[in-house]
């Protein structure tokens, strides 16, 4: 099988969708020529052309609400928000006309529009570019919630998100477009709302999203070592949740930890934390233990940014938690 | 309007009974009569109808233990709203101590019969503080604090959602525990670990606690937690165990009884009757000659029962069950073999109603199919006899000073002594005896 990257993940399936069906154009910064900031558009204008891979101005309202008005009429956009943190300046356009549009139009008007946008800390890039902001797009009814971790799931993932007739907020992490895995030649879609279980364990499960999907893939096989059984479930879509696998996990291992970089206040590991008890609190041997950043902006320094987000020890560390005696 | 689903009670002593799954979902339109959900009450595991037709609103008790008259779901009409109060904490019903009003003051010490009862009270109003709160900040901590450190300490026991129904399910009281996780919070691998008791809901004579108990932790054993109905058996045959009593065994000829079976399937196409359905049939018969054996004893009176209501053994997967054949004098043989048929698959379907499980008035335990010879039958409280029947088998005979072949049938009749004296048993299982050798004298 041949191995694929996150990033070439991505491309193939927008590339795949848009020789499938030519409803499917691209609209984002730097996309065309240029092959967009993190080169997941590379070679996309080359072969289809720049009626197709649209640059844009500097203006996320503007692509946001672009990408609606084409999707409205019947075409399924593909834009690009070059960081997740310049998502909040098309939040009017995502949150009141997007989510808004089938339900106040009683159904008759869809809105097929697929947001790509990634982020994520880890490498230094400040606090302006490396906020995970996920919790703030699950919250909002209308919307669909995507965040793949592995470049089969990202492939997938993506091509289930442009066919859906939802508008679909697909999150990529910066980190991960590197990493590789086999994967057969042709796409094989991914439905929304099915988590996947990454590790399978019988002592505690670890509910993860993203980059921590892996760090908690490090911290299982450290625990391994010392005897702790762990199950990992990636949820891969955070909206709608599949609630099913995440609870049958828990009731099977009576244990929890939920992990993701975003930060821990607030976030979207508090509401699977809040479903894990409203329907397995019998089944719950210790309290939920919850793994994600400080409260605090992210800093340049590397040390100082390592500290903010979450790693494989603090996963480890959540993990025993659930299973110490005193 | 809407009616309130309550959880009802199906038959004498019933306190609670524990839902094991529900037939319909929130939102389905149901009918007066329909099979609504099943419950577990510690004599079967039953199908409950809907009452009222309508919607189901909502359902309050997804599943578990819920006391007699708790409402578990609400049925209206489309749309309604419905609202199900929280139940109250109210201590068990059958708690020694006296109800505690409920404008006692959340301050006060719970009595450790109390704290028992009281998870409700606890996990439903969290923000009583046991004491007043002088720390101002740190507001979410501070519960943490307020709890006692150790349990056992008169306070309220410190155990995870697991150990909590895992302690409820198998009747172990949390407060004889100590637990190993964090702060000395009792967790599962405790409870596993504790020797279990099964719940009393009600007296048991003597004390049988005092047996030494299985170790469940060893390598290799597999700890299978108590079913309901198991935990029923245990108790009532333990029960059972302390009455005085004796044992007659006598064996019939079978031959014309082997007849009359074989005569009676011909006759009757569409019900398979046997040996077990002419046992019921002459045994309530019997029964009705000998009425000072259809009874029970009590602590003040010897209860004489008017119709023969008898009792058979079923193994149920889940476990032995004795589904009634009510008045069973009144039956021809075909009708014995048709409610026969109709009790045993659905107690091996697990379908049996507490209806069919009560007012048994005699038992008959029948092992002959498994090629048993004979056996003693432990009574079935309060019925003060049971008939255990062993498998019909060709046996050398003395006829007429002749040793003759002839097919025989051993059983023993087990009496409760206190009701029923030695000859009073005797005479009743003489005539067992003579109407298995010539049914006629039946008639």
């Amino acid at each position: 099988m041949p191995e694929l990257t996150y990033r070439s993940a991505v491309r193939q399936a927008l590339a795949d969708a848009m020789r499938a069906d030519e409803n499917v154009f691209l609209m984002g910064e730097d996309i065309a020529e240029m092959g967009g900031s993190m080169g997941v558009t590379q070679g996309l204008f080359e072969e289809f052309g720049g009626e197709r891979v649209r640059n844009t101005p500097i203006s996320e309202m503007a692509i946001v609400g672009a990408g609606i008005g084409a999707a409205m009429q019947g075409m399924r956009p593909v834009i690009e928000i070059m960081y997740e943190d310049f998502l909040t300046l098309s939040l009017e356009q995502i949150v009141n006309q997007a989510a808004k549009h089938r339900y106040m139009s009683g159904g008759q008007i869809k809105v097929p529009l697929t947001i790509r946008t990634q982020g994520g800390a880890g490498w230094s890039p400040g606090a302006q570019h490396a906020q995970q902001l996920e919790a703030w797009l699950v919250h909002v009814p209308g919307l669909k919630v995507v965040f793949a971790s592995s470049p089969n799931d990202a492939r997938g993932l993506l091509w289930s998100s442009i066919y859906d007739d939802n508008p679909v907020i697909f999150f990529e992490h910066r980190l991960l477009y590197p990493i590789k895995e086999d994967a057969p030649a042709e796409i094989e879609p991914i439905p929304l709302g099915k988590a996947r279980v990454v590790r399978e364990g019988t002592d505690v499960t670890v509910i993860a999203t993203g980059p921590l999907v892996h760090r908690s893939l490090a911290a299982a096989e450290q625990a391994e070592a010392e005897g702790i059984s762990v199950e990992i479930v990636d949820p891969r879509t955070l909206q709608p949740l599949d609630t099913e696998t995440l609870v049958a996990s828990v009731k099977k291992t009576n244990r929890a930890v939920v992990a993701h970089e975003a930060v821990k206040r607030m976030g979207f590991g508090a509401e699977v934390t809040a479903v894990l008890q409203e329907e397995a609190f019998d089944w719950l041997d210790a309290p939920i233990e919850r793994v994600g950043a400080k409260f605090a902006p992210l800093a340049f320094a590397p040390p100082m940014e390592q500290y903010v987000i979450p790693q494989t020890a603090d996963v480890l560390a959540a993990v025993k938690r659930t299973v110490a005696r005193s | 309007m809407s009616s309130e689903v309550k959880l009802p009670r199906l038959g004498q002593g019933m306190e609670a009974g524990t839902i094991v799954k529900w037939l319909k979902s929130e939102g389905d339109r149901v009918e007066k009569g329909e099979p609504l959900y099943e419950l577990d009450t510690d004599k079967a595991t039953q199908e409950v109808e809907a009452e009222a037709s309508g919607v189901l609103l909502k359902i309050a008790v997804e599943s578990g233990e819920v006391p007699v008259g708790q409402t578990i779901a609400v049925i209206g009409e489309e749309g309604e709203q419905a609202s199900v109060e929280e139940p109250k904490a109210e201590p068990a019903p059958q708690a020694e101590a006296a109800p505690v009003p409920e404008s006692e003051p959340a301050e006060a010490e719970p009595d450790t019969s109390r704290a028992r009862h009281s998870d409700k009270t606890a996990t439903a109003r969290p923000q009583e503080k046991a004491e007043p709160d002088t720390s101002g900040a740190r507001h979410g901590d501070e519960t943490a604090t307020a709890r006692p450190q150790e349990n056992g300490g008169g306070g309220r026991v410190k155990a995870s959602p697991l150990a909590r129904r895992l302690a409820r399910e198998r009747g172990v009281e949390l407060e004889t525990l100590s637990g190993t996780g964090p702060d000395g919070r009792i967790v599962a691998d405790d409870v596993e670990q504790a020797q279990t008791r099964p719940t009393e809901t009600r007296p048991v004579p003597g004390d049988v606690t005092e047996v030494q108990q299985p170790v469940h932790s060893a390598e290799g054993v597999e700890s299978v937690p108590l079913t309901k109905i198991r935990a029923t058996i245990a108790r009532r045959l333990t029960a059972a165990w302390e009455i005085p009593v004796f044992q007659l065994t006598v064996s019939a000829d079978m031959t014309l009884a082997n007849e009359l079976v074989e005569r009676a399937r011909e006759l009757n196409p569409g019900v398979r009757v046997t040996v077990t359905d002419l046992l019921t049939k002459i045994c309530a018969m019997a029964l009705s000659r000998h009425r000072n054996v259809n009874v029970q004893f009590t602590d003040e009176a010897l209860l004489k029962f008017a119709t023969a209501n008898v009792g058979i053994a079923v193994a149920a997967t889940a476990g032995l069950v004795v589904p009634v054949i009510r008045e069973a004098e009144r039956l021809s043989l075909a009708e014995t073999a048709q409610a026969r048929a109709d009790i045993v698959e659905r107690a091996r379907d697990g379908k049996l109603q507490q209806a069919d499980l009560e007012h048994g008035t005699f038992t008959i335990s029948n092992l002959g199919m498994f090629g048993v010879e004979q056996f003693t039958a432990i009574l079935n409280p309060p019925q003060a006899a049971i008939l255990a029947v062993g498998a019909t088998e060709p046996r050398p005979v003395v006829r007429d000073g002749e040793i003759v072949v002839r097919p025989m049938m051993t059983m023993t009749l087990t009496v409760d002594h206190r009701a029923i004296d030695g000859a009073d048993g005797a005479d009743f299982l003489r005539t067992v005896k003579s109407f298995l050798e010539e049914p006629a004298l039946a008639l």
